[in-house]
């Protein structure tokens, strides 16, 4: 217990890593106070000392919350296409193929996107479930940069 | 005094040639330091997806999915990865050969196939041989982008799905080192069973791999999987395809700048060769040419002096 105090009070080590990684690039590696996560069924708080899991990731956004040198209430929040997720002791990894960061969403290009796909006409089954994919994924696009204005 | 304005006129486009070869390691070099970069920040990635696999295959999910299917070829797909642009030394006509090999190899077990070519150099050459192209992709230069790879990659996840192929072989220059560098050709489709469980200590990057692996084992057991890992396998198998059908692309570009690099600095090694023997033979030239007029002038005082 002691150690645990001394080892949060340093205030360097507090928190949780929060890491997002692409094919391209790891485009984020940071230490935050809490990582929110968008499951594929919903979404999920991830905190200091949490169960390890391996999970799927949705469409949605990452908020990493309390940022280490930042404000304690400051969220940054990114976009993420699917992919998984690796929740160690202590540390979020986040594997997906695209992640944005919300504030470079442009909104009038997410819209016409949304109204792109809502235009398409979709016959089969296979071809209705990915258009539906594919409109719920440019939905909570539009969503994220509304709401980052 | 023909000779040897010829011999300067030579020794000065000699010398331009040089300046541009010049140019064009240096430009090379600085490529290939950023298409490094860009292959290096992309192993985070497929180590993060080969660690999951791991988990996933020691918590003893079976490994049963259409990728990992083998069926007997019926139709194979190439995937050839050539440069847009020549002056790269042997890097194009490498790719080249090794496509025309294993196309003939399919050619003699009569399978049909799907050829796909990326870069202008490796288009045209094929086309001189009267090989069929089905996709022609000139879009890709140093610096490919998943982005780009990605449509090519879930085309060809769906064809294989599909049963409209049953084989996927990428054509590239893999990367070893900046001494080393060679076209293979690999089959990227059925994904590998054992290749998956081998991937660990292959996949890990050197330095903390042995004690990575050691502690991912032991965690392993305390992984939850949501929704199971069942389910997460059938998502990361294709991931990892594309990763791997995208470190082709960047393996490639990696290769063509280091190609380039190294056939411009032999070019401008050679053009000073020539610009030094070329200026042996002026000055030779010069002389003999001054030697004669003295003597002409000579002969002339001694005719005067008659």
């Amino acid at each position: 217990m002691m150690a645990e105090t001394t080892g949060s009070g340093a205030g360097n080590v507090s928190g949780v890593r929060c890491v997002i990684v692409t094919p391209e690039l790891t485009s984020l590696d940071t230490r935050a106070r809490f990582v929110t996560l968008p499951l594929f069924d919903g979404q999920r708080g991830v905190g200091r000392g949490h169960a390890p899991f391996i999970g799927r990731l949705g469409a949605g956004e990452v908020r990493i919350t309390g940022e280490q040198g930042g404000p304690a209430d400051a969220v940054r929040r990114v976009f993420v296409e699917g992919g998984f997720v690796e929740v160690g002791h202590d540390s979020v990894t986040v594997i997906t193929q695209r992640a944005i960061p919300a504030e470079k969403i442009d909104l009038s290009q997410a819209r016409e996107e949304l109204d792109k796909i809502r235009g398409t006409v979709a016959t089969g089954e296979e071809a209705i479930a990915s258009k539906m994919q594919a409109e719920a994924t440019a939905r909570e696009v539009v969503r994220i940069a509304e709401r980052s204005r | 005094m023909a000779k040897a304005r010829a011999l300067d006129r030579r020794r000065r486009s000699v010398r331009n040639i040089r300046k541009i070869t010049r140019t064009m390691e240096l430009i090379a070099t600085a490529r290939f330091k950023k298409a490094m970069d860009r292959s290096v920040a992309a192993r985070d990635y497929t180590k993060q997806l080969v660690k999951i696999l791991e988990n996933i295959a020691s918590v003893g999910a079976d490994v049963v999915h259409p990728l990992l299917d083998v069926r007997p070829t019926k139709r194979a797909a190439v995937l050839v990865l050539s440069g847009n642009r020549g002056l790269c030394g042997g890097y194009n006509s490498n790719i080249v050969r090794q496509s025309v090999a294993i196309l003939g190899q399919w050619r003699s077990e009569q399978v049909d196939t799907d050829v796909a070519v990326s870069g202008k150099r490796g288009i045209s050459a094929l086309k001189f041989r009267g090989i069929h192209m089905d996709e022609r992709y000139t879009s890709f230069e140093d610096k490919p982008a998943f982005d780009a790879v990605m449509p090519i990659g879930r085309a060809y996840l769906e064809a294989y799905a599909s049963g409209k192929i049953d084989r996927l072989d990428v054509v590239y220059t893999r990367f070893h080192s900046i001494a080393r560098q060679e076209a293979v050709t690999e089959m990227l489709l059925p994904l590998k069973a054992p290749e998956i469980a081998g991937a660990v200590p292959g996949g890990a990057v050197p330095g903390g791999a042995a004690s990575g692996t050691a502690t991912t084992q032991l965690a392993s057991q305390e992984y939850d999987f949501y929704p199971s890992a069942e389910s997460i396998l059938e998502e990361i198998l294709p991931a990892s395809f594309l990763s791997r059908l995208f470190k082709c692309f960047l393996d490639a570009a990696v290769s063509e700048q280091v190609a380039r690099m190294v056939a411009m600095k032999a070019a401008s090694e050679n053009a000073a060769g020539l610009i030094k023997n070329l200026s042996r033979r002026y000055n030779r030239a010069r002389q003999s040419q001054i030697t004669g007029e003295i003597m002409e002038i000579l002969g002339g005082v001694e005719a005067l002096k008659q």
